[in-house]
């Protein structure tokens, strides 16, 4: 598999209005080991971009320097035109921050955590609760609520002071299915509302549900990014289309889906036929079939999608259950 | 702002948590109680004042170390075990304010944990008179101060709760025993009393107890824990990056 890194942006690109996060040459070593290793990234306004990578990837250290709530060794960070390093104060108050195992007291009510998190700019706290499914949660404890409300109560957190960027890390790290996909709609609700939102994670159907670009790390090292479709071009395997051939003339058949746009493998064993090519291959199969006056009710059509793109590029990544 | 927000809210969830006060309350008018009735009311060669008298104004010391040495220390880490600590700093705090909702807190677990003592010691064996108000308040808030400087201190060094457990009895227990809970001075024989005179938790008792007991001005004494208390609290608010 051909992996490549995404070629460094130009000077010109410091002068975009819309770049809220840039990021050239990160290091950052822990003593002899390197966990960010010469990191290029941007983020622009209004997108949901997607750090996903393994366990020890770098994902976190690197958005937390980003917060400054680490410094780099090495490299250009700037967030919002400000550097997280020197001017974190100044920075703090436009970011929202989801991070990795944070938890908040566990007899903190939800409306004393509103309270005592809310900023000069916080607006709206009431109707965020609305928003999330938590007014009726208002008064309970933080520990009395379920890794779902808890997560939720973070993303009105993160959001309540009308940050510039959130920065959401390992959002649904540990929920059941059904906590996470609240989580994910709620996500979804951010980016539908324009909200800037850089993602860590390490499951690839939550950066393939959410994201409007991601950038694939390992090692410390950014191996690829690129939108989900960008990626898939790239790293995933062939769609492969399998059915059993329509009664006739298996030669000449055999011959016409060979011919047809985006088909760059046909394989036949006995009468079943597996046709390997392009995305756009499986529509002109089916229409072929259609055409053919029968469409089979073995029809098999395995799909390349970012999943299947990043578990190629990145090797041994969680995949989870949608 | 935000300081004073943090403040109400460390001062609600310790209200609204009886166990983070335990220690504080209970194992010192517990020792108290015991220690101050083992040894008679009468002063002999190795207490000069009535022992229950000596033991109550001793007492008032262990309760500054169990709040800064036990307390905080363990309060303080679970946060940063929980990652309370990364999400103050990420959510913009700035970085003495925590230290300064935990000062308030030890103070208040301190004065609170005080009026206990005194409370259950004035109908058991009575509170002896303040012989010089002025140096003993005086000695009580510096000695306060500084204990829950080191409190935080500890808190933020020390990366669990279960470490800052060990860690803090560790202290905790010597401080005990050799600066004001346990045998007076003239009953350890020379090496110990060296050591005790050297102890902050001694130096802090005899600054508070002396003047208490009409038993000396104790000033270096004052002077010492009055050092050590802006040391320590500058340390405590330097280490606060959280």
């Amino acid at each position: 598999m051909d992996i490549t890194r995404p070629p460094r942006p130009s000077p010109d690109d410091d002068a975009s209005t819309d770049q809220v996060v840039r990021v050239r040459g990160l290091r950052k070593s822990y003593g002899d080991r390197v966990v960010v290793d010469d990191v290029d990234l941007d983020v622009h306004r209004g997108e949901v971009l997607g750090i996903i990578g393994t366990n020890g990837a770098g994902k976190t250290t690197t958005v937390e320097i980003l917060q400054g709530l680490r410094r780099a060794d090495a490299g250009e960070v700037r967030v919002l035109g400000l550097d997280p390093a020197r001017d974190a104060d100044r920075l703090r108050p436009l970011l929202g921050s989801q991070l990795q195992s944070s938890r908040l007291p566990d007899r903190m009510r939800v409306d004393e955590a509103l309270h005592l998190f809310s900023g000069p700019r916080a607006d709206g706290g009431e109707t965020l609760l609305d928003r999330f499914g938590l007014a009726h949660r208002r008064g309970s404890a933080f520990g009395s609520m379920s890794g779902g409300e808890q997560q939720r109560l973070f993303l009105v957190l993160a959001l309540l002071n009308r940050p510039r960027l959130v920065v959401l890390d390992e959002l649904t790290q540990g929920l059941d299915p059904a906590a996470r996909r609240e989580v994910w709609a709620a996500v979804s609700r951010l980016r539908s509302d324009g909200t800037t939102v850089l993602l860590v994670t390490h499951e690839l159907a939550e950066a393939e549900a959410l994201c409007d670009r991601v950038v694939a790390m390992r090692d410390g090292r950014v191996l690829d990014a690129g939108t989900p479709a960008e990626l898939v071009d790239r790293h995933a395997g062939r769609a492969e289309i399998t059915f059993t051939l329509p009664a006739g003339r298996p030669a000449e058949q055999l011959a016409e889906v060979r011919a047809l746009p985006g088909v760059q493998q046909v394989r036949r064993t006995g009468d079943r036929l597996a046709v390997e090519g392009e995305r756009a291959a499986i529509a002109h199969v089916g229409r072929w079939l259609v055409g053919a006056g029968r469409v089979p009710a073995d029809l098999r059509v395995v799909v390349p999608d970012l999943e299947s793109a990043l578990l190629g590029l990145l090797g041994g990544v969680e995949r989870t259950a949608a | 702002m935000s300081t004073a927000r943090l403040v109400v809210s460390e001062l609600r969830l310790l209200a609204r948590d009886p166990f983070t006060l335990t220690f504080v309350l209970a194992f010192p008018v517990v020792t108290m109680l015991i220690i101050g009735g083992a040894f008679g009311s009468q002063p002999d060669e190795v207490f000069p004042v009535d022992p229950t008298q000596w033991y109550v104004a001793a007492y008032l010391t262990v309760v500054i170390a169990a709040t800064g040495l036990v307390m905080l220390p363990v309060h303080i880490a679970a946060y940063r075990e929980r990652g309370v600590l990364r999400r103050l700093t990420a959510s913009g705090f700035s970085r003495w304010s925590f230290a300064v909702a935990e000062l308030v807190v030890g103070l208040v677990a301190v004065a609170v944990g005080g009026v206990v003592l005194l409370a259950v010691a004035l109908p058991v064996y009575g509170v002896p008179a303040v012989e010089d108000p002025l140096r003993v308040v005086g000695a009580l808030l510096a000695a306060s101060v500084a204990f829950v400087a080191l409190g935080v201190l500890l808190g933020t060094l020390l990366p669990s709760a279960r470490a800052a457990q060990a860690v803090g009895l560790l202290l905790f227990f010597p401080s005990f025993l050799l600066g004001g809970g346990g045998p007076p001075p003239a009953a350890m024989s020379s090496a110990l009393q060296r050591v005790a005179e050297w102890l902050p938790l001694g130096v802090a008792n005899q600054a508070i107890r002396d003047p208490w007991l009409g038993l000396g001005e104790a000033g270096p004494q004052l002077l010492a824990t009055a050092l050590l208390a802006v040391v320590a609290l500058g340390l405590a608010a330097r280490r606060s990056t959280l």
